[in-house]
């Protein structure tokens, strides 16, 4: 149902086509991407679903523009409209010595909101991950999974039209990561931001997409992709999901669903 | 920075009685303090026993209530020159340190910069001081001037190198973030490199804060007409001990109010820091 929501009022996103992107680090011998295709519509919400060392990381870090490719081309936007990012990662990469509040704010300080409307919009940030309660904590007062909600909170303050996610999920217990999963979804409903996620775990990947793209072992090229229809929220004996999570699991053992 | 440096206290303790603040401060400085406390007066106590039991006389080795004696006297003396000295000595470092910093900073952003100056800075280190102190003297003279470019010189490369590598060591994370979110590399230093340096940086102030009293006691041995240096050769050279050890002292309290006050100041901006907070943890565990 919310899918159906975000689907009819798609304005926010950014259309991201990804065209035959190659990546060979300099410090490396072996390539990290070669000859990838992505096309991901404005307003999507995508998996990238791989084992890892297939170069999926380095896929979104080309993406956000954190590397320059050596091959191929990335484009970000249909109309040259200017594209707000949105980054989260494995580790929390919160400052220690900013409150939860500040270390959410910051996107907006950086953009040059003044600082009061900065401070609002954290606020409301948080609460909606649930941390409206401790933003006045330090991060080293703050568990793991709180930590990454703060995180994801910083990630959507400033209402990117991108979002782009590294396994952002990966070290937090099995519940945390699905409540964190159901959380991304309800934001990204809300917001209609284009998201894409990196992940190894094909059940996360299902629960979470509309798409998800499996990539093969490095260099990462795309091997297949699986569509689930599903509505959200979606629990694991969903029907739609059982399938969809065959099907991805047969892609990443290198069989053709 | 921060404006919410005052709280650091951790969630599950509800707020502390003011007397109980008090009472639990006044017994933890009492339990950092007394071990050095103690030890020293053992120490003072044996050489004192010492000096009295061999019957050495005061100018090979003065006993220690000859020392105090002779502090007690004219602690006039020992304040105006100390004072001096500390000048000369806080000068250096505000010099050497600061210009370190700012190098380092450059260091730090431009590599090419970093490998044309580091082997400059690390032949400036292992020339000994003692063999320019002469020649800064002739130059300059008898004033402070000498004394400010040897206090200098000593703090100038411990601070260099926790600048670079303290302003390059960032969490890379909140590096990936701030570039996603277009950050200027100006906005980059003042958000995330200086901050993150700043334990770096403070360690390294200490470090050069003592020995930016050596440089400048060096410099004024060399030559100098005011300062604790040149009292305590002065001193020397008349078999004066008390006064050798009377400045000794007095140094030995500049070192520790220096030191002391950068560790206050540690406590206070690093709450956030693995140092600070593992150092919370063994009070709560104690």
């Amino acid at each position: 149902m919310i899918a159906a929501v975000a689907s009819a009022t798609r304005t926010l996103g950014q259309h991201v086509k990804v065209d035959r992107l190659g990546y060979t680090y300099a410090d490396a011998s072996t390539r990290a991407l070669d000859g990838m295709d992505l096309d991901v519509a404005a307003g999507e919400l995508v998996c990238l679903l791989g084992p890892s060392g297939c170069g999926k990381s380095t896929l979104l870090r080309l993406v956000a523009g954190l590397l320059r490719p050596s091959e191929g081309r990335v484009e970000v936007g249909d109309d040259g409209h200017h594209c707000v990012l949105g980054w989260m990662a494995q580790r929390d990469g919160l400052l220690p010595w900013r409150s939860v509040l500040d270390n959410t704010a910051l996107p907006l300080e950086l953009l040059g909101r003044p600082r009061g409307i900065a401070r609002t919009r954290a606020h409301q940030a948080l609460d909606r991950v649930g941390l409206g309660s401790v933003d006045h904590f330090y991060p080293h007062q703050l568990s793991g999974g709180m930590r990454q909600r703060a995180a994801l909170a910083r990630a959507v303050v400033h209402q990117p039209n991108l979002l782009l996610l590294d396994e952002p999920f990966a070290h937090l217990d099995e519940i945390t990561r699905d409540d964190l999963g159901d959380e991304l979804v309800r934001l990204w409903a809300d917001q209609q931001p284009t998201v894409i996620m990196v992940t190894h775990s094909a059940l996360e990947a299902v629960r979470l997409a509309d798409r998800v793209i499996v990539l093969s072992p490095g260099p990462g090229r795309a091997v297949g992709e699986v569509e689930v229809t599903a509505t959200r929220p979606r629990e694991e004996t969903d029907r739609d999901v059982v399938v969809a999570l065959h099907d991805a699991r047969e892609l990443l053992k290198g069989r053709v669903a | 920075m921060s404006q919410r440096a005052g709280a650091i206290s951790p969630l599950p303790h509800p707020p502390p009685q003011e007397a109980r603040i008090h009472s639990t401060l006044r017994r933890r400085l009492l339990r950092n303090t007394f071990p050095t406390f103690a030890l020293v007066v053992a120490l003072l106590l044996v050489w004192e026993v010492g000096v009295r039991a061999a019957g050495w006389p005061s100018y090979l080795l003065p006993r220690p209530t000859a020392v105090l004696q002779r502090l007690a006297a004219d602690p006039g003396f020992f304040l105006a020159e100390g004072s001096t000295t500390l000048a000369e000595a806080v000068a250096g470092l505000a010099l050497g340190a600061g210009g370190a910093f700012v190098i380092g900073a450059a260091m730090a952003h431009w590599r090419p910069l970093e490998r044309a100056l580091l082997p400059l800075a690390i032949v400036v280190k292992v020339t000994p001081v003692v063999t320019i102190a002469p020649l800064l003297v002739l130059w300059f003279g008898f004033g402070p001037v000498p004394k400010i470019i040897i206090a200098a010189i000593l703090t100038f490369f411990p601070m260099l190198i926790a600048a670079v590598s303290g302003l390059r060591s960032v969490d890379p994370t909140a590096y990936d973030v701030l570039r996603t979110l277009g950050a200027s590399s100006r906005q980059i230093f003042v958000v995330l490199r200086l901050p993150s340096a700043l334990p770096m940086l403070l360690a390294a102030t200490k470090v050069c804060a003592t020995l930016s009293i050596i440089g400048a006691v060096v410099a004024e041995w060399v030559g100098a007409d005011r300062g604790l240096g040149r009292a305590i050769l002065l001193a020397n050279t008349n078999l004066d001990t008390p006064t050798v050890f009377g400045g000794i002292v007095t140094l030995g309290l500049m070192g520790l109010l220096l030191v002391g006050g950068l560790s206050l100041l540690e406590r206070h901006l690093l709450f956030w820091h693995e140092s600070q907070l593992s150092q919370a943890a063994e009070r709560d565990a104690a």
